[in-house]
């Protein structure tokens, strides 16, 4: 067996004429995680159910933990955990409930489904919330024991499909914690997300899907030498204050652009430093400023820069 | 999150995996505990029957003395059967509206992506929905013995048969409505394709007064109308009149509705959920 546990080749996808995936080809060793990085509509979502075979490939192979999901759906099914952007679980039924459902389905005694069940509870800080009906849970509750569900069977890959979209701030970072945790075990993750600061922290490559395709593939590092970095955006108070503004900028080294539209420029800076000299520059022609911030690079940024790339 | 359990350790071996047979039990299990944790559910489906129950046998009792109906018969001992079989058609549509919110809550999507076979979980759901319809049924009947004086010629050896013929005819007409739910996948259309069908077929049939009484037009709608059969097979053996091969007939076009409803079903249940 070789040590890619996701190896999809050449997927493509169509939905009468709308094609979701072109071509898409994606590797995924034992033991990492990749981030699959990219705006809603741009196939993520697609990619994920073909790779846990919820339906087949139009065109192109995709192996998971060793077997093809065309032809061994089973099999990947009993290797894979996976959890959606909305949580499965059955509302009328208690948490521990669920839980046992799902081991008993995958062939657990009574007794190992209950042991396992009360494990991912605890796990999952759900212990005191196990016996009532998943209806009455919150919706981070609710996430967290949707992800507990897909691991009742210890599965090799999982496949998280924006697991932090629509979560609270603490339940994100909880959620962070268990995907670092699961990959501190061994596991195989394939994470869909919008946010490029969350494939930064937990993914060792990130793919960007746009449109069905792969338009990036790397380290978050390559991928953000690629886009940039952060930049100083300056909203001017009138926008006839732009050349002087420029002139100014770049004579202290910086290469500002401008969004005249908005009388914006956008100042890529190394280090959070440059944000004063950035003011100094602009003070020293009396540019009168309106709004200025430092923003790290977004997923818009690799977008643009991208589709900018690709123009050149 | 201090202990690191989460994922695959190599000490336990791997599950490995259920047959069909456990799939179903464990399914239907499934389904029959929130009916017991949640018996509102099972109370309120009976309230409408009761309802129609006590309306029309008001309303109605007169046409006992009627020319058109079987002598001796009274309206409630006429009513019932015809109630238990119109009961039952209601519990199979109640069916298909199930399957539907079951898409929508996410326990499906949860369950397809677990190696199982899909036709379990539709068998489950027929299954445990069947027990329910016999439990509302066999409610229904010890209140219109109770409450309304049902006391059919036929007794108890002939109100099981027809108790089981309407839930024979459910049954089938569950996977109909299975197979209705899986293709159309949305609960509002289902309801309104239920009450569209539903009522016509209740009113131009034989189920709340003799066929022979209706205007000419709608006799010859009762006719053709298979719900007359089922109730007439019903209600004959609860009277203890004769059955003739109405029993058969009906039984006959259940098993065959089946049939079609499973394999329609199936193969509705097994295109891909998200879309």
């Amino acid at each position: 067996m070789n040590d890619l546990m996701i190896e999809a080749t050449g997927i493509t996808k169509a939905f009468g004429d709308v094609t979701a995936l072109d071509a898409v080809t994606v590797e995924v060793p034992r033991g990492s995680v990749l981030g699959l990085l990219g705006h809603n509509g741009a196939g993520k979502t697609t990619l994920v159910n073909i790779l846990t075979t919820m339906f087949p490939p139009t065109s192109g192979t995709a192996r998971v933990a060793g077997f093809d999901v065309a032809r061994d759906g089973d099999e990947v099914r009993g290797r894979i955990g996976l959890t959606g952007q909305f949580a499965s679980v059955d509302e009328q039924l208690s948490g521990v409930d669920n839980l046992v459902l799902i081991a008993r389905l995958l062939g657990a005694t009574r007794r190992e489904a209950r042991a396992r069940a009360d494990e991912l509870l605890d796990l999952f800080d759900l212990t005191a919330a196990a016996k009532r009906a998943a209806r009455t849970y919150s919706g981070g509750m609710r996430r967290r024991l949707d992800l507990a569900a897909s691991l009742v069977g210890r599965p090799d890959v999982i496949f998280l499909d924006e697991p932090t979209t629509g979560l609270d701030p603490e339940s994100r970072l909880g959620m962070w914690g268990i995907v670092e945790e699961l990959v501190g075990d061994g596991t195989t993750v394939l994470l869909t997300t919008q946010y490029l600061e969350e494939a930064d922290r937990l993914a060792d490559a990130i793919t960007v899907l746009s449109a069905g395709r792969v338009v990036a593939s790397g380290t978050a590092a390559e991928l953000k030498s690629q886009v940039g970095k952060r930049a100083v955006h300056v909203t001017l108070a009138s926008p006839q204050d732009a050349p002087a503004a420029i002139v100014s900028l770049e004579r202290h080294g910086l290469a500002p652009v401008l969004d005249e539209p908005r009388a914006e420029l956008r100042t890529p800076v190394d280090t959070s430093a440059d944000l004063a000299v950035v003011v100094r520059a602009l003070d020293e022609v009396r540019v009168e400023v309106a709004e200025l911030a430092l923003t790290e690079p977004s997923l818009d940024d690799v977008y643009l820069t991208l589709a900018k790339n690709k123009a050149a | 999150m201090t202990t690191a359990t989460v994922a695959p350790t190599t000490a336990l071996p791997r599950w490995r995996g259920t047959g069909v047979t456990s799939q179903i039990a464990i399914l239907t299990g499934r389904s029959l505990r929130s009916l017991v944790s949640d018996p509102k559910l099972v109370i309120f489906s009976v309230l409408q029957p009761l309802i129609m129950l006590l309306l029309f046998s008001q309303v109605f009792s007169g046409m006992a003395n009627t020319g058109s109906f079987p002598a001796g018969v009274t309206y409630i001992n006429y009513l019932m059967p015809a109630i238990l079989v119109t009961t039952g058609i209601g519990a199979a549509l109640q069916s298909g509206i199930g399957l539907v919110s079951d898409m929508k809550n996410g326990v499906l999507a949860r369950l397809r992506s677990l190696p199982i076979h899909q036709g379990s979980v539709l068998v489950a759901r027929s299954l445990s929905d069947l027990v329910r319809t016999a439990l509302q049924l066999v409610i229904l009947l010890v209140a219109a013995v109770v409450l309304f004086d049902f006391s059919p010629a036929g007794g108890v050896l002939g109100v099981l048969p027809a108790f089981l013929l309407a839930l024979a005819v459910s049954w089938a007409l569950s996977w109909i409505f299975l197979a209705i739910g899986a293709w159309v996948r949305n609960a509002e259309s289902m309801q309104t394709i239920g009450f569209l069908a539903m009522f016509p077929l209740m009113f131009a049939s034989s189920a709340f007064v003799p066929v022979d009484g209706l205007p000419a037009w709608l006799r010859v709608v009762a006719t053709v109308n298979p719900l007359t059969y089922a109730v007439d097979a019903s209600r004959n053996l609860a009277l203890d009149l004769p059955v003739g091969n109405g029993v058969a007939a009906a039984l006959a076009a259940s098993a065959l509705l089946m049939v079609v409803g499973i394999v329609a079903a199936v193969r509705g249940f097994r295109r891909s959920l998200s879309f």
